[in-house]
């Protein structure tokens, strides 16, 4: 990542994402009681329609479904944002990090980057 | 008893400064009701939809003096809310609930020299948490959301730039003929492909206008719109679609829309089939809007798009005139309100220079959310319509 990164936060609901995160592990929802994958801001299984969801490491494997080019209005490099489907089904909202030549399908691998002030922040890198 | 709208009221829209979207509001359903040639007194119901600014509420009835009203609530499917709002005042009339009823919608985002971009954008100080770290990386707007739409639109099926750019162009030339609109120079294909990405794939001339300011519309039974000021124009069906996108795999995200649920159940409503419809008004928020929309109600195949609103269908002389007015993209960004105003004119045979002849079913559409909420009307000035296109 060649740009500044931007200061994030935690907000007490989604610590434990941060906390694997800083041990390089991908964390999404998972349903207690059906075991249905679910993204890490699911408050619900729309599954089995549990209402207990646990942070569990995923593989980091995911595909790209869509991208876009978000170009700052001022100078600075464009950065691309996507949605990629992890292995274990969810999709999630990403940033993709050196992937220059998108393509539905793309073969990906989470990974995190470390800003000096701040949380780790959730890449996709190609696989 | 079937319902017609009656009346048409629509403010000073754009860059419209120094009053309310509750002034707004006010005004508009004043300037409807004078057009259907109702007093105030006459309305016993009113439906409110307000923008992203919240207001107007209910209030709104209590700055019109309005008093012994039998339906009042304010409605929020996002850009679904005015198909939705119209079909409401439909039934009340249809049940004897109400008997005028004041649909309307009103927002005022624009400020006094801060960009239309601007006026959307949440871009707050401090990213916090997980959602917060997603907008840190760039899902900081509804631009993002339907860039990321169309680009899997153009993976999946080959849809181009150039073909999202022909409904720019198309929709562009109909605002040339609309007094209304605030965009009214002709563009081309060199002038959409030019213009600055917002989001890429969406140039600026892929996205909407912001606009301020207010529209009304008065539902009343068919036979009492036969007594009042204007021609009716008949309400013969109506239909929603919320198909609950899910993010996950197997999501069809960017390819389908509610469109599918609502399209048919409208015509179904009207005794029509979508063969029969000579004219679409269609919630263009962006271009990939409008060809999402039209593949949906089955005007062209799943994936042939970017082919049909590449044909020269769309535009004046075309096959399916559609977004007569200019749209969103070129008229007005009044949400679901803009088709339906559109619609109304085109009905009553009072769209000057870009009047369509054939006139007789007219389908508008709303969209709210990301594709996620649509709302349908088919709209005559015939109270039953039975042409065939």
């Amino acid at each position: 990542m060649t740009k500044p990164q931007p200061t994030v936060r935690r907000d007490g609901r989604s610590d434990a994402f941060f906390d694997a995160a800083a041990r390089g592990e991908l964390a999404i929802r998972r349903c207690a009681d059906c075991a249905a994958w679910h993204a890490p801001e699911t408050t619900g299984c729309h599954v089995c329609g549990g209402a207990s969801l646990e942070w569990t490491a995923a593989s980091g494997d995911a595909v790209l479904i869509t991208w876009a080019k978000v170009h700052p209005r001022g100078d600075g490099p464009a950065q691309h944002i996507a949605f990629v489907e992890l292995a274990e089904g969810p999709w999630l909202h990403a940033a993709l990090d050196g992937v220059d030549s998108p393509a539905a399908g793309l073969a990906l691998k989470a990974a995190f980057v470390g800003p000096e002030d701040g949380e780790p922040l959730l890449v996709f890198r190609t696989a | 008893m079937g319902a017609a709208i009656a009346g048409l009221g629509m403010t000073e829209m754009g860059k419209v400064y120094g009053r309310s979207a509750r002034r707004l509001a006010a005004d508009a359903v004043r300037l409807a009701a004078a057009d259907a040639g109702l007093a105030l007194d006459d309305l016993d119901g009113l439906l409110i939809s307000h923008g992203m600014g919240g207001s107007p509420g209910i209030e709104l009835a209590d700055v019109l003096g309005l008093r012994d009203l039998r339906l009042l609530t304010v409605m929020n499917a996002f850009g679904a809310t005015a198909g939705a709002m119209i079909a409401t005042a439909a039934m009340a009339v249809a049940s004897g609930s109400a008997s005028a009823v004041a649909c309307v919608f009103a927002d005022a985002p624009l400020r006094p020299k801060v960009s239309s971009g601007a006026a959307y954008d949440s871009t707050p100080r401090e990213f916090r948490g997980y959602g917060g770290m997603t907008a840190a990386q760039g899902f900081r707007s509804v631009n993002a959301l339907y860039a990321l739409a169309a680009q899997r639109h153009m993976a999946v099926y080959g849809t181009t730039s150039e073909q999202l750019g022909a409904v720019a162009v198309s929709t562009r030339e109909w605002a040339t003929r609309n007094p209304l609109a605030q965009m009214r120079e002709p563009i081309t294909l060199a002038d959409h492909q030019a213009s600055r990405w917002v989001v890429e794939p969406l140039h600026l001339l892929d996205c909407c206008l912001v606009s301020n300011g207010a529209v009304a519309v008065i539902v009343t039974g068919a036979d009492r719109a036969a007594d009042l000021a204007q021609p009716p124009v008949h309400v013969l069906g109506w239909g929603q679609g919320h198909p609950g996108n899910r993010y996950e795999r197997g999501s069809d995200f960017g390819l389908t829309t509610g469109a599918t649920l609502s399209g048919p159940a409208a015509l179904k409503m009207a005794g029509l089939t979508v063969g029969d419809v000579q004219m679409c008004q269609l919630y263009d928020c962006y271009t990939i809007t409008t060809l999402l929309t039209l593949e949906d109600y089955g005007f062209c195949a799943k994936g042939e798009g970017g082919e049909f609103v590449a044909s020269g269908a769309l535009g004046p002389g075309g096959a399916l005139p559609t977004n007569t007015g200019g749209g969103q993209l070129s008229g007005y960004y009044m949400w679901g309100m803009t088709p339906v105003s559109e619609a109304i004119i085109q009905a009553r045979g009072q769209a000057g220079e870009r009047q369509v002849a054939r006139n007789e079913v007219i389908l508008v559409s709303g969209n709210g959310g990301i594709l996620d909420h649509h709302s349908t009307l088919i709209l005559s000035p015939a109270q039953a319509a039975t042409t065939g296109r």
